[in-house]
Protein backbone atom coordinates (compact mmCIF):
# COMPACT_ATOMS: atom_id res chain seq x y z
CA UNK A 1 0.00 0.00 0.00
CA UNK A 2 1.69 3.41 -1.14
CA UNK A 3 1.29 6.73 1.45
CA UNK A 4 -0.06 9.66 -0.28
CA UNK A 5 -0.88 13.30 1.58
CA UNK A 6 -4.85 14.05 1.15
CA UNK A 7 -4.52 18.05 1.32
CA UNK A 8 -8.10 19.66 1.90
CA UNK A 9 -8.68 23.66 1.48
CA UNK A 10 -12.10 24.76 1.56
CA UNK A 11 -13.25 27.80 0.19
CA UNK A 12 -9.81 29.29 -0.82
CA UNK A 13 -8.98 32.59 -2.97
CA UNK A 14 -8.08 31.50 -6.67
CA UNK A 15 -5.02 32.81 -6.93
CA UNK A 16 -4.13 30.85 -3.91
CA UNK A 17 -5.99 27.87 -5.28
CA UNK A 18 -3.74 27.85 -8.78
CA UNK A 19 -0.11 28.71 -6.84
CA UNK A 20 -0.94 25.98 -4.45
CA UNK A 21 -1.57 23.40 -7.57
CA UNK A 22 1.64 24.84 -9.20
CA UNK A 23 3.53 24.33 -5.82
CA UNK A 24 2.39 20.85 -5.81
CA UNK A 25 3.62 20.25 -9.12
CA UNK A 26 7.10 21.85 -8.28
CA UNK A 27 7.36 19.54 -4.90
CA UNK A 28 9.67 16.94 -6.49
CA UNK A 29 10.82 15.44 -2.84
CA UNK A 30 6.75 15.51 -1.93
CA UNK A 31 4.45 12.46 -1.44
CA UNK A 32 2.20 11.81 -4.36
CA UNK A 33 -0.74 14.33 -3.18
CA UNK A 34 -4.91 14.12 -3.93
CA UNK A 35 -6.15 17.59 -3.05
CA UNK A 36 -9.97 18.31 -2.27
CA UNK A 37 -10.85 22.20 -3.02
CA UNK A 38 -13.35 24.64 -3.33
CA UNK A 39 -13.35 28.37 -4.53
CA UNK A 40 -14.33 31.67 -2.74
CA UNK A 41 -15.25 33.85 -4.67
CA UNK A 42 -17.02 31.79 -7.33
CA UNK A 43 -14.44 31.90 -9.80
CA UNK A 44 -14.42 31.50 -13.87
CA UNK A 45 -10.61 29.83 -14.66
CA UNK A 46 -9.99 30.00 -18.22
CA UNK A 47 -7.57 27.04 -19.75
CA UNK A 48 -4.11 27.67 -20.01
CA UNK A 49 -4.29 28.66 -23.80
CA UNK A 50 -7.97 30.07 -23.67
CA UNK A 51 -8.64 33.53 -24.93
CA UNK A 52 -11.13 35.57 -22.72
CA UNK A 53 -12.74 36.65 -25.76
CA UNK A 54 -13.64 32.90 -26.25
CA UNK A 55 -16.04 32.92 -23.07
CA UNK A 56 -18.99 35.14 -23.83
CA UNK A 57 -20.21 34.80 -20.57
CA UNK A 58 -16.90 35.34 -18.36
CA UNK A 59 -18.20 38.39 -16.44
CA UNK A 60 -20.60 36.60 -14.96
CA UNK A 61 -18.43 34.83 -12.68
CA UNK A 62 -17.21 36.85 -9.24
CA UNK A 63 -13.15 36.54 -10.34
CA UNK A 64 -11.00 35.35 -13.33
CA UNK A 65 -8.25 32.94 -13.20
CA UNK A 66 -5.96 31.52 -15.88
CA UNK A 67 -5.11 27.60 -15.20
CA UNK A 68 -1.97 26.15 -15.40
CA UNK A 69 -4.04 23.05 -17.33
CA UNK A 70 -5.45 23.47 -20.68
CA UNK A 71 -9.34 23.18 -22.34
CA UNK A 72 -11.90 25.37 -21.93
CA UNK A 73 -13.51 27.30 -19.32
CA UNK A 74 -14.66 26.25 -15.65
CA UNK A 75 -17.27 28.35 -13.66
CA UNK A 76 -15.70 27.25 -9.98
CA UNK A 77 -19.57 27.19 -8.25
CA UNK A 78 -21.40 24.35 -6.33
CA UNK A 79 -18.63 21.90 -6.93
CA UNK A 80 -15.66 19.58 -5.52
CA UNK A 81 -12.53 20.41 -7.41
CA UNK A 82 -9.64 17.88 -6.83
CA UNK A 83 -6.18 18.25 -7.79
CA UNK A 84 -3.57 15.02 -8.30
CA UNK A 85 0.21 15.69 -8.10
CA UNK A 86 2.66 13.47 -8.34
CA UNK A 87 5.86 12.22 -10.84
CA UNK A 88 4.72 10.89 -14.51
CA UNK A 89 7.13 7.78 -13.36
CA UNK A 90 3.78 7.08 -11.31
CA UNK A 91 2.19 3.82 -12.38
CA UNK A 92 -1.33 6.14 -12.38
CA UNK A 93 0.32 8.34 -15.37
CA UNK A 94 2.87 6.07 -17.15
CA UNK A 95 2.58 5.89 -20.32
CA UNK A 96 -0.32 7.52 -22.88
CA UNK A 97 -2.04 10.55 -21.49
CA UNK A 98 -5.24 9.11 -22.53
CA UNK A 99 -4.62 5.81 -20.67
CA UNK A 100 -3.75 7.72 -17.31
CA UNK A 101 -7.28 9.51 -17.59
CA UNK A 102 -8.90 5.94 -18.25
CA UNK A 103 -7.30 5.17 -14.50
CA UNK A 104 -8.32 8.22 -12.86
CA UNK A 105 -11.75 7.92 -14.54
CA UNK A 106 -12.37 4.22 -13.44
CA UNK A 107 -11.78 5.56 -10.01
CA UNK A 108 -13.97 8.90 -10.14
CA UNK A 109 -16.79 6.43 -11.85
CA UNK A 110 -16.55 4.28 -8.55
CA UNK A 111 -16.73 7.40 -6.16
CA UNK A 112 -20.15 8.89 -8.30
CA UNK A 113 -21.57 5.61 -7.78
CA UNK A 114 -21.22 5.88 -4.19
CA UNK A 115 -23.21 8.91 -4.87
CA UNK A 116 -26.02 7.02 -6.76
CA UNK A 117 -24.59 8.05 -10.11
CA UNK A 118 -23.36 5.14 -12.89
CA UNK A 119 -20.77 7.86 -15.16
CA UNK A 120 -19.30 6.21 -18.10
CA UNK A 121 -16.58 7.47 -20.57
CA UNK A 122 -18.64 9.22 -23.56
CA UNK A 123 -16.87 7.34 -26.07
CA UNK A 124 -18.01 8.09 -29.76
CA UNK A 125 -21.81 9.65 -29.60
CA UNK A 126 -21.66 13.46 -28.49
CA UNK A 127 -23.72 14.83 -25.93
CA UNK A 128 -26.44 16.42 -25.00
CA UNK A 129 -24.93 19.07 -23.35
CA UNK A 130 -21.84 19.98 -26.25
CA UNK A 131 -22.65 23.35 -27.08
CA UNK A 132 -20.98 25.77 -29.16
CA UNK A 133 -19.48 28.90 -28.73
CA UNK A 134 -19.99 29.32 -24.73
CA UNK A 135 -15.82 28.36 -24.24
CA UNK A 136 -16.57 26.30 -21.43
CA UNK A 137 -15.12 22.69 -20.27
CA UNK A 138 -18.66 21.22 -19.35
CA UNK A 139 -20.01 22.17 -22.77
CA UNK A 140 -17.17 20.04 -25.12
CA UNK A 141 -16.71 16.52 -24.95
CA UNK A 142 -13.88 14.17 -25.93
CA UNK A 143 -14.39 10.24 -25.56
CA UNK A 144 -12.51 9.88 -22.48
CA UNK A 145 -14.97 12.54 -20.52
CA UNK A 146 -16.85 11.01 -17.86
CA UNK A 147 -20.88 11.09 -18.25
CA UNK A 148 -24.15 10.49 -16.99
CA UNK A 149 -27.62 10.75 -18.37
CA UNK A 150 -26.10 11.86 -21.83
CA UNK A 151 -24.11 15.02 -20.23
CA UNK A 152 -20.80 15.73 -19.58
CA UNK A 153 -20.28 15.67 -15.53
CA UNK A 154 -16.26 16.05 -14.67
CA UNK A 155 -14.28 18.22 -16.29
CA UNK A 156 -10.36 16.97 -16.46
CA UNK A 157 -7.53 18.60 -17.24
CA UNK A 158 -3.37 17.83 -16.47
CA UNK A 159 -0.53 19.75 -17.30
CA UNK A 160 3.08 17.67 -17.45
CA UNK A 161 6.06 19.74 -16.20
CA UNK A 162 9.69 18.28 -15.58
CA UNK A 163 8.36 14.77 -15.16
CA UNK A 164 5.81 15.72 -13.17
CA UNK A 165 1.81 16.24 -13.52
CA UNK A 166 -0.64 17.71 -12.22
CA UNK A 167 -4.02 16.65 -12.51
CA UNK A 168 -6.87 18.96 -12.42
CA UNK A 169 -10.63 17.84 -11.87
CA UNK A 170 -14.49 19.64 -11.74
CA UNK A 171 -17.26 17.46 -10.21
CA UNK A 172 -20.53 19.61 -10.84
CA UNK A 173 -22.56 19.51 -7.42
CA UNK A 174 -25.23 21.77 -8.66
CA UNK A 175 -25.95 24.04 -11.78
CA UNK A 176 -24.02 27.29 -12.72
CA UNK A 177 -25.61 30.12 -15.03
CA UNK A 178 -22.42 29.74 -17.03
CA UNK A 179 -22.93 25.83 -17.40
CA UNK A 180 -26.74 25.02 -18.07
CA UNK A 181 -27.43 21.67 -19.68
CA UNK A 182 -24.27 19.57 -17.50
CA UNK A 183 -24.66 16.83 -15.48
CA UNK A 184 -24.88 17.01 -11.62
CA UNK A 185 -25.61 15.16 -9.12
CA UNK A 186 -28.57 17.12 -7.46
CA UNK A 187 -30.18 16.14 -10.85
CA UNK A 188 -30.10 12.54 -10.19
CA UNK A 189 -31.81 13.14 -6.72
CA UNK A 190 -28.63 12.83 -4.42
CA UNK A 191 -27.88 16.02 -3.19
CA UNK A 192 -24.37 15.85 -1.14
CA UNK A 193 -21.44 18.77 -0.96
CA UNK A 194 -18.05 18.75 -1.85
CA UNK A 195 -16.87 17.06 1.28
CA UNK A 196 -18.91 14.20 0.79
CA UNK A 197 -18.21 13.82 -2.93
CA UNK A 198 -14.20 14.59 -1.81
CA UNK A 199 -14.86 11.77 0.91
CA UNK A 200 -16.07 9.46 -1.69
CA UNK A 201 -13.24 10.21 -4.23
CA UNK A 202 -10.26 9.92 -1.65
CA UNK A 203 -12.06 6.19 -0.92
CA UNK A 204 -12.70 5.34 -4.10
CA UNK A 205 -8.70 6.25 -5.11
CA UNK A 206 -7.40 4.13 -1.50
CA UNK A 207 -8.82 1.35 -2.98
CA UNK A 208 -8.89 1.76 -6.98
CA UNK A 209 -4.97 2.31 -6.58
CA UNK A 210 -3.96 0.60 -3.32
CA UNK A 211 -2.98 3.75 -1.03
CA UNK A 212 -2.96 4.80 2.33
CA UNK A 213 -3.95 9.05 2.41
CA UNK A 214 -2.66 10.92 5.32
CA UNK A 215 -4.21 14.24 5.88
CA UNK A 216 -2.01 17.04 6.24
CA UNK A 217 -1.58 20.67 4.85
CA UNK A 218 0.80 21.81 2.57
CA UNK A 219 4.55 22.40 4.33
CA UNK A 220 5.20 25.97 4.61
CA UNK A 221 7.78 25.97 2.07
CA UNK A 222 4.47 24.84 -0.49
CA UNK A 223 2.54 27.72 0.97
CA UNK A 224 4.98 30.01 0.08
CA UNK A 225 5.25 28.70 -2.91
CA UNK A 226 1.40 29.15 -3.85
CA UNK A 227 1.76 32.68 -2.98
CA UNK A 228 4.49 33.29 -4.77
CA UNK A 229 3.34 31.39 -7.86
CA UNK A 230 -0.12 32.39 -7.61
CA UNK A 231 0.38 35.95 -8.16
CA UNK A 232 0.74 35.44 -12.23
CA UNK A 233 -2.75 33.18 -12.55
CA UNK A 234 -5.33 36.53 -11.34
CA UNK A 235 -2.85 39.17 -13.10
CA UNK A 236 -4.73 40.80 -15.40
CA UNK A 237 -1.92 40.94 -17.88
CA UNK A 238 -1.78 37.15 -17.59
CA UNK A 239 -5.47 36.46 -18.00
CA UNK A 240 -5.79 38.54 -20.83
CA UNK A 241 -2.81 37.63 -22.76
CA UNK A 242 -4.09 35.29 -25.32
CA UNK B 1 17.09 -18.08 -38.69
CA UNK B 2 18.75 -14.58 -39.20
CA UNK B 3 20.14 -12.66 -36.19
CA UNK B 4 17.45 -10.38 -34.84
CA UNK B 5 18.06 -6.66 -36.23
CA UNK B 6 19.71 -4.18 -33.86
CA UNK B 7 19.00 -0.99 -36.56
CA UNK B 8 16.93 1.50 -35.31
CA UNK B 9 13.64 2.50 -36.47
CA UNK B 10 14.43 6.14 -35.59
CA UNK B 11 16.92 8.28 -37.45
CA UNK B 12 20.17 8.11 -36.66
CA UNK B 13 21.51 11.29 -37.73
CA UNK B 14 20.54 12.66 -34.73
CA UNK B 15 20.54 12.88 -30.68
CA UNK B 16 17.86 12.15 -28.48
CA UNK B 17 17.25 13.16 -24.63
CA UNK B 18 15.06 11.30 -22.10
CA UNK B 19 12.73 13.73 -22.30
CA UNK B 20 11.99 12.76 -26.29
CA UNK B 21 13.48 16.19 -27.58
CA UNK B 22 15.21 15.47 -30.73
CA UNK B 23 18.41 17.47 -32.15
CA UNK B 24 19.93 17.54 -35.07
CA UNK B 25 22.84 19.65 -36.37
CA UNK B 26 22.03 22.14 -39.19
CA UNK B 27 25.32 23.23 -40.48
CA UNK B 28 26.15 25.98 -37.33
CA UNK B 29 23.29 25.47 -35.96
CA UNK B 30 21.06 22.79 -34.49
CA UNK B 31 17.04 21.68 -34.92
CA UNK B 32 14.92 20.61 -32.18
CA UNK B 33 12.43 18.43 -32.12
CA UNK B 34 10.24 15.90 -30.62
CA UNK B 35 10.02 12.43 -30.81
CA UNK B 36 7.46 10.00 -32.37
CA UNK B 37 7.45 8.65 -28.85
CA UNK B 38 6.58 11.80 -27.07
CA UNK B 39 3.78 12.65 -29.86
CA UNK B 40 2.13 9.61 -29.61
CA UNK B 41 2.33 9.59 -25.65
CA UNK B 42 0.18 13.00 -25.90
CA UNK B 43 -2.35 11.75 -28.65
CA UNK B 44 -2.38 7.57 -29.07
CA UNK B 45 -2.28 7.78 -32.39
CA UNK B 46 -5.12 10.09 -32.93
CA UNK B 47 -3.45 13.59 -34.80
CA UNK B 48 -6.53 15.61 -34.20
CA UNK B 49 -5.76 15.50 -30.32
CA UNK B 50 -2.97 18.21 -30.95
CA UNK B 51 -4.69 21.43 -30.48
CA UNK B 52 -2.31 23.95 -30.06
CA UNK B 53 1.81 24.93 -29.57
CA UNK B 54 3.55 27.65 -28.47
CA UNK B 55 6.71 28.27 -29.63
CA UNK B 56 9.42 31.24 -28.57
CA UNK B 57 10.54 34.53 -30.23
CA UNK B 58 13.14 34.20 -32.66
CA UNK B 59 16.62 36.02 -30.90
CA UNK B 60 15.34 34.65 -27.47
CA UNK B 61 18.57 32.87 -25.31
CA UNK B 62 17.80 29.78 -23.96
CA UNK B 63 20.17 27.72 -21.15
CA UNK B 64 20.30 24.32 -21.48
CA UNK B 65 17.59 22.39 -20.14
CA UNK B 66 14.96 25.78 -20.15
CA UNK B 67 11.53 25.46 -21.43
CA UNK B 68 11.19 26.68 -25.34
CA UNK B 69 7.45 26.18 -25.92
CA UNK B 70 4.61 24.34 -25.03
CA UNK B 71 2.11 21.93 -26.22
CA UNK B 72 -1.27 21.00 -25.92
CA UNK B 73 -3.27 17.80 -26.28
CA UNK B 74 -6.98 17.58 -25.96
CA UNK B 75 -5.98 16.30 -22.24
CA UNK B 76 -2.57 17.66 -21.26
CA UNK B 77 -0.24 20.37 -21.59
CA UNK B 78 3.54 19.44 -22.00
CA UNK B 79 6.51 21.80 -21.92
CA UNK B 80 9.10 21.82 -24.56
CA UNK B 81 12.97 21.65 -23.50
CA UNK B 82 16.17 22.72 -25.04
CA UNK B 83 18.66 20.16 -24.75
CA UNK B 84 21.19 23.20 -25.87
CA UNK B 85 21.58 26.08 -24.56
CA UNK B 86 21.48 29.20 -27.50
CA UNK B 87 19.65 31.62 -29.68
CA UNK B 88 16.83 31.17 -31.35
CA UNK B 89 17.48 31.50 -34.96
CA UNK B 90 13.91 30.46 -36.43
CA UNK B 91 11.12 29.20 -35.80
CA UNK B 92 8.90 26.60 -37.42
CA UNK B 93 5.82 28.40 -37.34
CA UNK B 94 3.57 26.48 -39.95
CA UNK B 95 3.83 24.01 -36.85
CA UNK B 96 1.23 26.46 -34.65
CA UNK B 97 -1.36 26.10 -37.27
CA UNK B 98 -0.63 22.76 -38.58
CA UNK B 99 -0.06 20.50 -36.06
CA UNK B 100 -0.76 17.30 -37.77
CA UNK B 101 2.91 17.72 -39.18
CA UNK B 102 4.39 16.51 -35.94
CA UNK B 103 2.28 13.41 -36.25
CA UNK B 104 3.09 12.96 -39.67
CA UNK B 105 6.46 13.46 -40.29
CA UNK B 106 8.52 14.37 -36.54
CA UNK B 107 11.98 13.71 -38.07
CA UNK B 108 12.09 16.38 -40.88
CA UNK B 109 8.89 18.48 -41.65
CA UNK B 110 8.36 18.82 -37.88
CA UNK B 111 11.23 20.07 -36.12
CA UNK B 112 10.05 23.31 -33.86
CA UNK B 113 13.03 25.60 -33.52
CA UNK B 114 16.54 26.41 -34.76
CA UNK B 115 19.07 27.41 -32.28
CA UNK B 116 22.91 28.59 -33.09
CA UNK B 117 24.55 26.75 -30.03
CA UNK B 118 26.58 28.63 -27.40
CA UNK B 119 29.28 26.29 -27.58
CA UNK B 120 30.65 23.73 -29.90
CA UNK B 121 30.26 21.44 -26.84
CA UNK B 122 26.99 19.46 -26.60
CA UNK B 123 25.76 17.82 -23.57
CA UNK B 124 25.56 14.20 -23.53
CA UNK B 125 22.78 12.58 -25.73
CA UNK B 126 21.99 9.52 -26.52
CA UNK B 127 21.77 7.94 -30.40
CA UNK B 128 19.00 6.54 -31.31
CA UNK B 129 19.70 2.75 -30.56
CA UNK B 130 20.40 4.14 -27.30
CA UNK B 131 17.14 5.67 -27.32
CA UNK B 132 14.83 2.59 -27.98
CA UNK B 133 16.68 0.97 -25.23
CA UNK B 134 15.90 3.71 -22.92
CA UNK B 135 12.17 3.74 -24.06
CA UNK B 136 12.32 -0.33 -23.99
CA UNK B 137 13.05 0.01 -20.23
CA UNK B 138 10.95 2.46 -19.64
CA UNK B 139 8.14 0.22 -20.38
CA UNK B 140 9.10 -2.15 -17.83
Amino acid sequence: MESWRLVVTWGADPSFNMGLDEALLEAAEAPPTLRLYSWSPDTLSLGYFQSLADVPGHDRARALVRRITGGGAIHHVRELTFSIATSLDHPIYRGPVAESYARVHAAIAEALRGAGVEATPRGTTPLDSDRAGTGMCFHTSTPLDLAWAGRKGVGSAQRRKHGRVVHHGSIKLGDSVLETGVATLPGRGTNPGPAEIGTLLTEAMAKHFDLAFERAVPDAVERGRARQLGVRYIDPAFVRSR
Amino acid sequence: MAAPSTRSTRPDDRKYTESHEWVKVDGENVLIGITDFAINELCNGNEGDLVYCDLPEVGRALDQGETFGEIESVKAVSDLYTPIAGEVVEINAAIEDHLEILSKDPWNQGWLVKIRPNSKDSPKMMDAQAYEKFLAEKKH
